[in-house]
């Protein structure tokens, strides 16, 4: 009886499935997808890339002055990340003093640039 | 008497990972069973022994794609017992629901793949499409569908909004009407009482000496569940029950397991709207001093246990897992033998075993049987954890 009623309901009531391209998925506001990286925040301390547990995570030259705490600093280095070996757990968002390196809401499994696919 | 050896696995249609069976059938009654487990070992305790503790928890979260929290909560708790690091109350009570959460959707999975395995595919889109709301609010609360990454060595990782908590809280009436719509189908349903009524018998005295665990031996009447035999998070502080069942077959496990939904569902409402105030983590020192600890857990499919051993640093010295499948085995060789052949799907489906997650040690060169196979980091025959 229950499975003849759900038949009925299912003719007349619209798919269940999201009509993809039309209909986007909402993304919730928490959910942990593409890491980037906000050059003006980083101080390149590299706690991102130590508590990184894929090692995707690793730091390059690139010295700038930054605001850190109210005071101007010298960086040396800053975060490269590899998003196709990140599991994106979300480890160097929470340990970063800065409030630099973030999950945004972008997919990140797929992509067209060779050189970052591969990293 | 003809007596037919018939090999299924490790690659076979009606299982989802890999697992031999060496079945001696005569006609189509199964006479004996050898099980082969272990084809998908992947080596994670010892990969754990070389990471620290915080980027060590991400990597047993990975244990098992079902039971994540449930394999970094025993762990991060074993190590906090270790620490003497008391972990806050909001912090308890936010584990303690993505931990119903996760039960319910891998007990949804489960009637959904148990219907499956009887050719009840109507039941098993219809609990997949309800496992997508328990799915989308551990997404809301996590960030993620699966792989929560809630946990952390003295709390969790993000605090819930209000906001967040009403989403969650707005989903629990409709799970409910669902739950009540399975239930009664659970009574007159011929495709599932046909298929799951006295099928995979397991009596109460075979579940414990066979040391079924979780649901399997919920289901045979052993009323033991460690939630509330050996409390952990905040279980002895919130109302709920044990539910268990004497039928002993798949049907009996399978009211368990709806049961189980159930008291998860009022225990998710519970915590959220007694959601304590406060910290969400105190921090934690980055070593361990030595010890040993044997850290339980009920996980949706049985009790889970991790022995860890430390040794003053900031990593472990050895991790064992024992996962609730490897417990559940002995009693569905058992509970086959004497049944037809087309009963395997449904009662190996009935203990929901989950096998790269059992997989915890590789033996090459098994004596005579030896096919040569030698270690590929030291070139010599052996096992390895």
């Amino acid at each position: 009886m229950t499975v003849l009623s759900e038949m009925l309901r299912n003719l007349v009531s619209r798919p269940a499935t999201t009509l993809y391209p039309a209909e986007k998925v909402p993304v919730p506001a928490g959910f942990r997808g593409r890491v980037e990286c906000d050059d003006e925040r980083c101080i390149g301390c590299s706690k991102c890339s130590l508590v990184c547990p894929a090692s995707a995570i690793t730091m390059v030259d690139s010295p700038r002055e930054v605001e850190f705490r109210g005071k101007t600093m010298m960086r040396k280095k800053k975060p490269r990340v590899a998003v196709y070996r990140c599991i994106r757990c979300g480890l160097c968002e929470r340990h970063c003093p800065a409030d630099a390196i973030h999950l945004r809401s972008v997919l990140s499994i797929t992509g067209t640039d060779r050189e970052e696919v591969l990293a | 008497m003809t007596r037919v050896v018939v090999p299924i696995g490790p690659q076979h249609p009606a299982l989802k990972e890999p697992l031999n069976f060496r079945v001696i059938a005569d006609g189509e009654r199964i006479v004996e069973l050898e099980l082969n487990l272990s084809y998908s070992h992947r080596g994670i305790e010892k990969a754990a022994e070389q990471r620290d503790f915080i980027r060590a928890l991400p990597l047993i979260e990975r244990v098992c794609g079902i039971c994540s929290h449930s394999h970094s909560t025993v762990f991060s708790m074993g190590i906090e017992e270790i620490m003497g690091v008391e972990v806050p109350p909001r912090a308890q009570y936010i584990r303690t629901v993505i931990a119903e959460l996760e039960r319910m959707h891998s007990h949804m999975l489960w009637l959904g793949v148990a219907a499956h395995e009887v050719g009840f595919n109507t039941l098993f889109m219809w609990t997949w499409r309800d496992r997508e709301a328990v799915l989308d609010t551990l997404e809301e609360l996590s960030g993620n569908r699966i792989h929560y990454n809630m946990n952390e060595i003295g709390g969790v990782r993000v605090d819930l909004s209000p906001p967040q908590v009403d989403a969650a809280l707005a989903r629990i009436p409709v799970l409910e009407e669902r739950m009540r719509a399975y239930v009664a189908m659970l009574e007159d349903e011929e495709t599932m009482l046909a298929r799951f009524r006295g099928v995979g018998t397991l009596s109460r005295e075979d579940a414990l000496r066979y040391g079924a665990v979780g649901p399997t031996g919920r289901g045979s009447g052993v009323d033991y569940d460690v939630r509330r035999d050996d409390p952990y998070l905040v279980y002895d502080e919130i109302p709920w029950n044990v539910v268990t069942d004497t039928d002993g077959d798949v049907y009996g496990r399978t009211k368990v397991r709806i049961g189980e939904i159930k008291e998860s569902l009022g225990i998710v409402r519970y915590c959220l709207e007694h959601l304590p105030d406060g910290p969400i983590r105190v921090a934690a020192p980055k070593a361990a001093p030595p010890g040993e600890i044997y850290s339980r857990y009920e996980a949706p499919r049985g009790e889970v246990a991790h022995f860890i051993r430390t040794n003053g640093t900031d990593r472990v010295e050895r991790v064992d897992i024992r996962t609730p499948t490897l417990a559940n085995w002995t009693s569905v060789v058992y509970s086959l033998v004497g049944r037809p052949l087309a009963d395997i799907p449904v009662i190996v489906a009935a203990i929901d075993p989950c096998l790269s997650c059992t997989s915890r040690i590789t033996v090459l060169n098994r004596g005579e049987d030896a096919r040569g196979e030698t270690s590929p980091y030291t070139g010599q025959a052996g096992w390895f954890p």
